[in-house]
């Protein structure tokens, strides 16, 4: 087990609820990169080379599950980057959504802290 | 035996069914790719299933059988008899293990030489790829690590590091002693030996070749580990496990299973181009879920899971160690349960239709109405009111149907449709017709009539003899029968119809029906009728004579009718079940019998006692103990007696007595007694013998014996002979 | 060393069983139609006087008394 420091990608065009995710993660030892929709997440992802993803669906330019669906169809390594879903609609239809688009999980907005810190800890294989 | 296991043991004998089916319709029609893809995916499921409950032997025999179908799927090999035949050997060894899984919840002890037996047969052969290499290396490691922990959980505790050592075949020839190796090893707490390929017979043995696997758990570290194995390190597999948890489904937190069951759906989510994504990512989450556990140990098998799932382009790999470690608390049957009433009757599964349920609580509703409008007349009563009798019979009489529609209800919950005990006979035929040279083919008609859960389990054996007897005996040769003009292929037809209050078993032959000379001959023969009596006795009387105990009109013995014709033992079983035998024959032209059951059975499990030389039958639900005395231990007080038995007096009732039955028995020899209890008190039966239980329905006795007191019914013994049944209530008064 | 004693044809495995004792072994337990082995006093044996055992399944009469041979003891009848 590696003692680097794991890396996550927020990709939500909010500026608040990515700089929720940078106080939060960061404090806790993650490095944080941000994108603000789908389209620079992809842009971006082969060479900030996260551990995990965490995006929003609602987005311009390409929203989340779209840009999950492209990420999913990419070559390896690309395509098997684990994708945290955070999201404020938390109907059955949107969770089946995120799973057919290729989400390893779903959180509903606001997000508590510590879930998120605990979530993003086990994707990313860390202790808590 | 858990509720996990039950539902694994349900469904393992339906894909076998499943699966038997396809491979007969296959052998038949070779270019059925219906049928071959519904058996391949029925083999599929029996790994998975297996792999799920960690059964890991049956789980390896499946994949041979597997594999071997996914060879023709792709047209490698030809669908050929010896693959059916091997396919469907490996069903059989598949249903062997369910049965035992069923009564022990486990598999036996040598099911992985079995597995390894049924493997061979798929590898032999013209080697395509099956042959060289049996699976590929990463299958193999996977659950090897949770295999040995679970096998040894003492040692699981204090290990740090598990090994797998596959010793090159020649190692002896350069010094190599694997086992001196392994017993140098630092720490070491526990080794299992397996062969590498299956063990040959002990003449074909060269000691001289190592066929070794060796798996061992040691307290010392990785690198200890490391420094002992350096010069074959090529040849073992080395997991180092973290200190803190050897059972680490059971500390799983609620948020990681949820992330795990979350994989599960994601990998069960349509996938297109997006799959390797999907299983990788799905993969990743796991294998770190472990991790930031600190369980490195259980990520490496995820990791390997995810690699082979992506290399075979299926989810299912992943899928099933997800599942494995989810349910790995659930599947493993701990500790044996003391399984100490369970006798011959096991407690099965039933597959309930809800609709049955569902009307059966709407009938406990109606009950309760009932019982009311009874307490109501219970209350007039109280307060004085008179002439109450015509209220209280109406309400009565709808007790009265009430309660006949609850049992009707409950016992229609244990019906089966014949097609159970049906379905197995097209794979029996193949086997028996085999094995003469005779051609049958088999029609059923009525499958889906329903009857107790009871009587179509018990039909197998009766059902057998009949058919073995049909084939034997009944249906001519080839060659015989194009002589006659007979098609070449016989046909038989098991017909199965409800007929009111019973149901109906027909077994029809086209062959040559009963020689009725021949069965009057052996029946002068074998003594089982005078020639006074059988000039009596009509064509048909005469041909009934065959279920008489002590009948057989074999020629000669095939291996196939070793246990005797059996007809004799066919009426037994019938008759126990409430039910009765008929055949009708037509000389040249076939035979049929007819088995007539009730639709639903009451069973009395009965004991055999024996007094004065006779034979009876005991309820066994009365009967509290069996005992042998002394004969210093009866007391005799006037001219009854009586035993003390845990402080309390018991009666002793001499059977002989009280049926006046001849002779006297000998007080100077130990007493073998029965204990009942009825109606709370408790007697002592003296018998001479005590004898074998089965189950019965008893059926009333008519005519002479009927009033007889102390007798509550007959039914048959095992040689044809009337057993009668003892109606303990009136003996023990 | 592997001897098979005369007289109630018991094989016994003392001391150490290098690999040569492998063959003698494996003919003694070929011509007994109820082989049994004694290996009480054995301390050590070669893997493939094991391999023997393993495939010919006598009845073993034990316990071995090294430590190592008695953990070894679960793969072969009693």
């Amino acid at each position: 087990m590696s003692d680097r420091k794991m890396r996550v990608m927020v990709v939500d065009d909010a500026a608040l609820v990515r700089l929720f995710y940078r106080e939060t993660l960061g404090k806790a030892g993650f490095i944080v990169d941000e994108a603000l929709n789908g389209l620079e997440a992809l842009e971006k992802v082969l060479s900030e080379a996260p551990d995990l993803l965490i995006v929003d669906v609602n987005m311009p330019q390409m929203d989340g599950i779209t840009f999950i669906k492209t990420l999913r169809r990419q070559e390896p390594p690309m395509a098997g980057i684990p994708v945290l879903i955070a999201s404020t609609e938390a109907g059955p239809q949107d969770f089946a959504a995120a799973r057919e688009a290729g989400a390893n999980f779903y959180l509903v907005k606001p997000i508590d802290p510590d879930r998120l810190l605990a979530f993003a800890a086990m994707m990313c294989g860390v202790a808590a | 035996m858990n509720e996990f296991l039950e539902q694994f043991v349900i469904e393992c004998r339906e894909q076998v069914e499943q699966a038997t089916a396809d491979l007969l319709a296959l052998e038949k029609s070779p270019s059925n790719i219906e049928r071959l893809d519904s058996a391949f995916r029925a083999f599929h499921s029996l790994k998975g299933g297996a792999g799920i409950v960690d059964f890991d032997a049956m789980a390896e025999a499946v994949h041979g059988a597997e594999d071997g179908l996914s060879y023709a799927r792709k047209g490698t090999i030809a669908i050929s008899t010896t693959l059916i035949g091997d396919c469907l050997a490996c069903l059989d060894q598949v249903i062997q293990w369910v049965d035992e899984i069923a009564r022990r919840g486990d598999l036996p002890r040598d099911a992985s030489k079995q597995a390894a037996a049924i493997v061979a047969r798929f590898s032999r052969g013209d080697g395509v790829a099956a042959g060289a290499d049996p699976r590929p290396q990463v299958e193999q490691s996977v659950g090897w690590v949770t295999s040995i922990l679970a096998e040894h959980p003492d040692a699981a505790r204090e290990a740090r590091c598990a090994l797998r050592y596959t010793p090159s075949a020649d190692c002896f020839f350069s010094q190599e002693d694997p086992l001196a190796r392994i017993a140098r090893l630092p720490g070491l707490l526990t080794i299992d030996v397996s062969p590498v390929h299956p063990w040959p017979q002990l003449c074909d043995l060269d000691p001289f070749q190592c066929n070794l696997v060796l798996v061992a758990l040691s307290s010392a570290s990785e690198t200890e580990i490391h420094k002992a194995l350096a010069d074959v390190l090529d040849r073992c597999h080395i997991e180092a496990l973290e200190e803190t948890v050897r059972r680490p489904s059971s500390s799983l937190s609620l948020d990681a299973r949820s992330l795990l069951e979350a994989q599960l759906g994601l990998l069960e989510s349509t996938v297109n181009d997006d799959f390797a994504g999907k299983v990788a990512s799905a993969g990743v989450v796991v294998a770190n879920v472990f991790l930031a556990q600190g369980d490195s140990g259980l990520a490496v098998p995820i990791e390997e899971a995810t690699a082979q799932s992506l290399a075979e382009g299926q989810t299912a790999p992943l899928a099933h160690a997800i599942k494995a470690i989810l349910f790995e608390e659930a599947a493993k049957p701990g500790a044996p349960l003391a399984f100490g009433t369970e006798h011959d009757t096991a407690a099965r599964a039933l597959r309930i239709d809800a609709r049955r349920v569902d009307s059966l609580v709407d009938l406990t509703t109606e009950l309760t109405v009932a019982k009311n409008a009874i307490g109501h007349v219970v209350a007039l009563a109280q307060n004085g009111e008179e002439g109450l009798e015509q209220l209280l019979k109406q309400r009565f009489a709808v007790l009265d149907r009430l309660i006949g529609e609850l049992q009707q209800g409950v016992l229609a919950l244990r019906v089966l449709p014949l097609r159970h005990v049906f379905q197995r006979f097209p794979r029996l035929l193949r086997d028996i017709a085999a094995g003469l040279d005779k051609s049958v083919n088999l029609v059923t008609e009525g499958a889906e009539t329903e009857a107790d859960k009871a009587i179509v389990e018990m039909l197998f054996e009766p059902l057998l003899h009949v058919v073995r007897n049909a084939i034997d005996h009944g249906i001519e040769d080839k060659a015989g029968r194009l002589a006659l003009g007979k098609p070449a292929v016989a046909t038989l037809k098991l017909r199965g119809y409800r007929e009111g209050e019973n149901v109906v078993i027909e077994i029809a032959d086209d062959g040559q029906g009963i020689n009725v000379e021949r069965v009057r001959q052996v029946a002068i023969d074998r003594g089982v009728a005078t020639a006074e009596a059988l000039a009596a006795m009509s064509e048909s009387q005469v041909t009934a004579l065959i279920f008489e105990p002590g009948f057989s009109t074999a020629q000669s013995v095939t291996d196939l009718s070793g246990r005797g014709v059996g007809m004799d033992v066919v009426r037994t079983i019938i008759v126990r079940m409430g039910g009765t035998v008929g055949i009708e024959s037509r000389p040249g032209a076939g035979t049929a019998v007819r088995f007539t059951l009730p639709f639903s059975v009451m069973l009395t499990r009965i004991m055999v006692v024996s007094a004065a030389g006779q034979k009876f039958g005991i309820p066994l639900d009365a009967v509290v103990e069996t005992l042998r005395v002394g004969p210093d231990a009866i007391a005799r007080v006037g001219a009854a007696q009586a035993i003390v038995l845990r402080n309390q007096t018991v009666p002793v009732i001499d059977l002989r007595e009280a049926l006046n039955l001849h002779g006297e028995s000998d007080r100077r020899r130990d007493a073998i007694l029965v204990v009942a209890n009825v109606d709370g008190v408790s007697s002592a039966l003296q018998v001479d013998v005590i004898g074998e239980r089965f189950d019965a329905m008893l059926k009333p006795l008519e005519g002479l014996l009927s009033g007889t007191p102390g007798l509550a019914g007959s039914t048959l013994l095992g040689d044809g002979s009337i057993l009668l049944i003892l109606d303990l209530t009136e003996l023990c008064r | 060393m592997t001897v098979k004693a005369a007289v109630n044809g018991i094989v016994v495995l003392s001391g150490v069983c290098p690999s040569e004792d492998a063959e003698p072994l494996q003919r003694y337990l070929q011509a007994d139609p109820v082989p049994t082995v004694d290996w009480r006093t054995c301390e050590t044996l070669h893997a493939a006087v094991f391999q023997v055992l393993l495939v010919a399944r006598p009845h073993m009469v034990g316990p071995p008394g090294d430590d190592f041979l008695r953990r070894l003891a679960g793969h072969l009848p009693r």
